[in-house]
């Protein structure tokens, strides 16, 4: 870290204990509710580049034992420095060697259209992430994908697998046009597998790999 | 990064790296005297001060083979002096202080930060610098010179020997 980025450094968790565990407890929620939108207390000061609720998540889960791989706007932003300082884990470059992954949301949203829709062109497939082994399945990748939208929408996704008790609605906007399809792969991968956050600026939805997305008009 | 402390380099590179060191060596007193009104502020913290081990490394004759040497404890915060009013634009240009320090003292820590910070404001240094670092500078050499002379008693002149014993290797080899 240069003196650069320590200048403009923010501060974490107003109350670090009380702050990692209320994070702690929204991601337990998130994966143990698959698809359920959860709103992230936002007790923390934040880096401007990212959004919040993913800066949270990774602050609250992230530590000196961690591998990180970041989106090259975010790895170039405050919020590397800012995840750095504060929690001490290791930035990597090659995505497979990542335990958590941040990837940002697409600049330009606006302009693209059809395939990549909002999305970040260098986004590393799933296929391409730590999956752990049969013996080891708990040593796979984390990704926390930033996206536009998250709404409960009957005209979306329908969701079905443990934690849901008949099925689960959602309406993401800004993902892959591919993703369902990289998303089933991964799926079908269990028990090795990556498991997958969603997030806006303030809310969180968690996809774990054992969860079947089907599109409204299949179901 | 190895350093040697007993021979200090004939010109600081960085001068924050020279106080830095200072203040990490400056006993209590000092650094509350050398602060003055400063140390009741609260500070706006970055990290508060956390105490944990360290492994120090050696190398001996500072150029073998580095080994460790041992853990050390020690606590570290960051921090940015406290603004009137935190959503003000100006405090992005209040320079943050840190502080590395030995030992458990988190007020030492606390305040070396502090000091830190000053520093690196224009304004403050030359005042700083005459009442807070030249007395720690003095601190400091006093007591390498008291270190200094207590070793100097010890010393032996091993002078005879050493030219009896290079005389007899000149002979054997010639």
């Amino acid at each position: 870290m240069n003196a650069q980025s320590m200048q403009s450094m923010v501060a974490g968790f107003d109350n670090e204990a009380f702050g990692s565990q209320a994070v702690f407890r929204v991601a337990l929620q998130a994966l143990s509710h698959p698809g359920q939108i959860l709103t992230m207390p936002m007790d923390a000061q934040l880096p401007q580049s990212g959004h919040g609720a993913a800066a949270l998540l990774l602050l609250g889960l992230l530590d000196a034992d961690t591998t990180l791989w970041m989106s090259e706007s975010l790895a170039q932003s405050d919020a590397a420095a800012w995840l750095r300082f504060h929690t001490g884990c290791l930035c990597v470059s090659d995505p497979h060697e990542a335990q958590f992954l941040w990837l940002a949301q697409g600049q330009d949203q606006s302009q693209t259209q059809g395939h990549g829709q909002g999305q970040d062109p260098n986004w590393p497939a799933l296929a391409q992430l730590r999956h752990g082994s049969d013996a080891y399945p708990d040593q796979s990748a984390t990704c926390v994908i930033e996206v536009q939208s998250l709404q409960a929408g009957a005209s979306g996704w329908v969701l079905q697998g443990p934690g849901i008790a008949t099925q689960q609605t959602l309406q993401v906007q800004g993902l892959a046009a591919d993703f369902l399809a990289q998303w089933a792969d991964n799926h079908g991968r269990f028990p090795q597998g990556v498991d997958v956050f969603l997030t806006t600026p303030t809310q969180v939805v968690g996809l774990p790999r054992t969860t079947r997305i089907l599109n409204s008009q299949e179901a | 990064m190895l350093q040697s402390f007993d021979k200090p380099a004939t010109a600081p590179a960085n001068p924050r790296a020279e106080w830095m060191a200072l203040l990490a060596r400056a006993p209590l007193p000092l650094l509350e005297q050398g602060l003055a009104d400063h140390t009741q502020s609260t500070p706006q913290w970055l990290r508060r001060p956390e105490t944990g081990l360290m492994m120090v490394q050696g190398r001996v004759g500072g150029a073998g083979e580095k080994f460790n040497l041992g853990e050390m404890t020690v606590t570290r915060c960051a921090l940015r002096l406290a603004a009137a009013n935190t959503s003000d634009p100006a405090l992005k240009d209040t320079p943050v202080g840190v502080a590395y320090v030995m030992g458990r003292n988190h007020r030492h820590a606390q305040l070396a930060a502090v000091a830190d910070a000053l520093l690196q404001t224009p304004a403050e240094w030359p005042v700083l610098e005459q009442r807070l670092l030249a007395p720690l500078r003095a601190h400091v050499q006093a007591g390498q010179t008291r270190r200094h002379a207590q070793a100097q008693t010890t010393k032996v002149d091993f002078l005879t020997v050493a030219r009896e014993a290079s005389g007899g290797d000149e002979e054997e080899s010639s």
